[in-house]
Formats: C-alpha cells, sequence, structure tokens
C-alpha cells in the first residue's frame, strides 16, 4: 500500500511531532508514505474557498497533479484539509465548466487535472485498509484498563455524501474501534459528536462564545465518562481541546481539566515504543506522566 | 425601515453559485439548532442569510460579518430537509462580500500566494529538527522555482488581478 502524504499547513508547522508520529507509524503497518513534493495549502477554508472559487479549485487542482503525476491518493490527517480537497476534486468532476477553467490556469504550469487520484483521510486508511486487528498486532504497550474518548473529526462525518467513509456518519464507530484496537476502552457521552467549534472564524470572532461552546463538551467528558484521555484524528480538533482545557482552567482558577490528548498516530505510536520525544512531545496539557504509566507497563 | 419595492430581488441569482435551490429554504431552522456558530455573539443564523439573499437586502447583507463564524462543520450541509446546502450558501456569500468589499478578502489568500501556505512552515526549523524530521518539509516552501510557477499561475486568476496591490511574492 503505498499513499500520498499531504501536509497541509497546521501538521508541518504547529505540531510536527504528529507528522514525525504518522511518518513512523504508518510504513509499520505497511502503508508506504510518499512525500508530495511541491504541495501547498489545500486551500484553507477561510482562504481562497471564501473569496475566489476557481483561483481555489486551481490550488487544489495543483496538489491533486502532484499526487497525481506519483500515482498515489492523498492521505491527511487534517480534517479541514480533508474536506476542502474531497469538496474541491467532487465540483471538479461535476463540472466541465470548472474543470476546464481551472486547467486553463493549470496549463503554463504544465499540470491538468484528470481527476485519477483520491483524497483518504488517515481514519479511513486506518481502519479500511490497515484494519484494528494488525494494529493490535503492532503494539508493545497496550493501553490495559484506560479509558478514553474520541473526538470524531467533523470533516470526515459531514456532508456524508462528499466525505462520509463510515458505514453510518450519523453514528459513527470506526474511530472507537481503532482506540480499541489499542487496549483502551472508549466512553461515549452526549456531546460526543458535537465538532470541537475550533476551525473557522468562530475563536477568532466570538472567542468567549467559542470557548463557552468548547468548554460544554469539556464539561459533559467530566461529568459523564471518567475518561482519562482523549484520541482526535485532526490537528484542529488536537490543538483546540488541548488548548480549551487550558483556558477552562484559568477562568476557574483551578487545574480541573488535564486530559491529555492525543492524536491517533501519536499515541499509537507510543504504544509502538516510538521515542515519546519525537512523537508526542508538543502539547499545552501535559502528557508526560500518562506517557510514563504506560511505558511502566 | 426596509422598502420592499427598493431592493435587489436578482440578488439571489448573484450570490448563489454552490449552493442548493435557495428558495426552497421554508425558515425551519435545522440549520440554526445544530450550529456551533449560532451560539455566538452576534450569531449566525444561516436561515437568516437566505432570507436576506432573498428579499434582496444588498447592503445589509453586505455588512453582515457572521458569515465568517461559520467553523466549516458543514452539519447544516447534511441536516437541512431542502437540499439548500447552508455551508454552500455560507461560502457563496463570503465571496459575494470579497468581491464587492476588498476589505473581507481575508489575509490567508495573501500569505498563501507568498508562500503556498496559511501557516510559517519554512520557519520553524529547530522545532521540526527537535522531532527528528527534516528542518524544511518537501513542500512548496522546499521548492522556491515551484512556489514561482504557483504564483504565476494565480496571477491569472480575477483576485489576484483585481487585486494585486495585495499579493507580492
Ligand atoms: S435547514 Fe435548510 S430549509 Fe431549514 S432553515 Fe436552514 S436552509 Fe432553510
Ligand atoms: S458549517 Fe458553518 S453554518 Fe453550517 S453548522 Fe457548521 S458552523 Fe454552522
Amino acid at each position: 500500500m503505498k499513499y500520498g502524504l499531504f501536509l497541509g499547513c497546521n501538521v508541518p508547522a504547529v505540531r510536527p511531532d504528529v507528522e514525525r508520529a504518522i511518518r513512523l507509524t504508518m510504513p509499520v503497518l505497511g502503508a508506504d508514505l510518499v512525500d508530495l513534493e511541491g504541495s501547498a495549502c489545500c486551500p484553507a477554508f477561510g482562504s481562497f474557498p471564501s473569496a475566489d472559487e476557481t483561483a481555489s479549485l486551481a490550488i487544489s487542482a495543483w496538489n491533486f497533479c502532484i499526487a497525481e503525476e506519483a500515482e498515489v491518493d492523498l492521505v491527511t490527517e487534517c480534517g479541514s484539509c480533508y474536506s476542502s480537497l474531497r469538496i474541491a476534486r467532487s465540483k471538479l468532476l461535476e463540472s466541465e465548466e470548472k474543470r476546464e477553467q481551472v486547467n486553463r490556469l493549470l496549463e503554463p504550469t504544465g499540470k491538468q487535472f484528470r481527476g485519477t487520484v483520491k483524497v483518504r483521510h488517515m481514519l479511513d486508511v486506518l481502519f479500511n485498509d490497515i484494519g484494528p486487528e494488525k494494529i493490535r498486532e503492532s503494539i508493545k504497550y497496550p493501553l490495559e484498563n484506560i479509558s478514553a474518548i474520541v473526538q470524531y473529526p467533523c470533516h470526515t462525518l459531514f456532508p456524508s455524501e462528499i466525505v462520509g467513509f463510515d458505514s453510518l456518519s450519523g453514528r459513527p464507530r470506526m474511530f472507537q474501534k481503532l482506540v480499541e484496537a489499542l487496549g483502551a476502552s472508549v466512553q461515549t457521552y452526549s456531546r460526543e459528536l458535537q465538532c470541537c467549534g475550533g476551525a473557522g472564524g468562530f475563536v477568532k470572532g466570538s472567542f468567549a462564545d467559542a470557548s463557552e461552546f468548547a468548554f460544554k463538551k469539556l464539561r459533559a467528558i467530566k461529568k459523564e465518562t471518567d475518561a482519562e484521555f482523549i484520541v482526535a484524528s485532526c490537528i484542529t480538533c488536537l490543538q483546540h481541546l488541548d488548548r480549551m482545557q487550558d483556558e477552562l482552567n484559568k477562568k476557574n482558577n483551578d487545574n480541573a481539566y488535564s486530559l491529555p490528548v492525543f492524536d491517533y498516530n501519536q499515541i499509537l505510536a507510543v504504544c509502538m515504543d516510538f521515542n515519546p520525544g519525537e512523537v508526542a512531545s508538543i502539547s499545552t496539557i501535559s502528557r508526560d506522566e500518562f506517557i510514563r504509566n504506560i511505558r511502566k507497563k | 425601515m426596509i422598502d420592499l419595492t427598493k431592493t435587489n430581488t436578482g440578488l439571489w441569482r448573484e450570490i448563489t453559485d454552490n449552493c442548493g435551490d435557495i428558495r426552497k429554504c421554508f425558515n425551519c431552522n435545522t440549520c440554526v439548532a445544530g450550529c456551533p456558530a449560532a451560539e455566538g455573539d452576534p450569531p449566525l443564523f444561516i436561515r437568516n442569510l437566505v432570507r436576506k439573499v432573498l428579499l434582496g437586502l444588498e447592503d445589509e447583507l453586505l455588512e453582515d460579518e457572521t458569515p465568517w463564524l461559520c467553523v466549516t462543520c458543514s452539519a447544516c450541509e447534511e441536516m437541512c430537509p431542502m437540499g439548500v446546502h447552508p455551508f454552500e450558501v455560507c461560502l457563496d456569500i463570503r465571496r459575494w462580500q470579497s468581491k464587492n468589499d476588498e476589505t473581507y478578502i481575508p489575509a490567508a489568500t495573501a500569505e498563501i500566494f507568498e508562500t503556498g501556505h496559511t501557516q510559517a512552515v519554512g520557519q520553524v526549523q529547530e522545532k521540526r529538527k527537535a522531532v527528528g524530521l527534516e528542518a524544511v518539509p518537501p513542500t512548496i516552501i522546499k521548492f522556491p522555482e515551484l512556489l514561482k510557477i504557483f504564483q504565476e499561475m494565480l496571477r491569472n486568476t480575477d483576485i489576484v488581478r483585481e487585486n494585486d496591490y495585495m499579493f507580492r511574492s
């Protein structure tokens, strides 16, 4: 199995430890990652898609062309990249007019969009191509007697027609099964499928309300579960749930919220015995003690 | 009071491109009920935006910054019973606003033009090396000659042509 690793902007710049974890864990599971040399921003919804549709599609097509030349499907961890690229691809495939406009823009670059490669999310590849069984066999430190909650990336659920890969986007279970494959138990709670609220302009445009939106989720986790950590598979969920616990602690003037937040490939990498200093070293809420406990077993 | 005889009744044709037929919207509120940004202040109510578009309230719509609160979760897109595609309505309105008032054009477009990215991907070399990665990732930031071609491509788009002072290489 070979995939083109689409990095986007946030993973390589803000949380490179996630990139490291992906690059180390996927080959162990038989998924070889090829670099998409010269790839750019997806582009993010708040950039070109909010200003000029054709320019936006041209940038997505630029990225697709690089994967087409390498003859690999793109795989990405970032929910926004995934959704932006999926939606762009479906627009380009649906409309001959848009395809022609974009190819006219691409022509001087020597590229041409053909639509021969797909866009996959990391969870999709992990579950549907690799499978929980293989993951279970690959780990050295199982997460026995540890309970988790999972944060489903909204961009992989809706609109299900375009981005979906779980059997039921309204009641997804794949992510839970992937975390269970690491030995942990996964608890559900009332606001499980509520998005993290960290993407787009909500946080910037209405900080207090956006924070309150995340606090509701965090309070529900605390009240309804005894989860010891959170697993995400989207750079925004990862950063936001980490940062918002800190904000909530500041507001309450205590330290009540201290759940370590991991990207799936990060916790997988720790369970596989890769160096935590490389695969899970950047966070606001400390993950060190949690990691030490896993490795003690 | 708004004089409805003086509004732009053709506005919806001008704005809608990727969304569904917004005339089918019956104000059911589904797009608001599940929307994180509907909890903002002021709140994002897609159904109200749809009304503004349909009634042709150009001035009100141009001043309305709520479309920019959207977190892009697409819950509304999934749930709207009338196939209006509320999230696409949101993006269609943003594009119309950007076209009619350049101050709406997101700074991130210029960043992408300049570096190919929305983050300082090329300026976190120590941070990347510390986790065992190449100092500069193999994206467009590593290949200046490709970035030049990328910029040439974007120079032929409407947004860059019409606002060239914003886009510097
Ligand atoms: S969910 Fe659809 S039909 Fe209902 S108010 Fe929103 S846009 Fe209109
Ligand atoms: S996509 Fe935007 S408008 Fe739709 S529910 Fe999510 S935040 Fe609200």
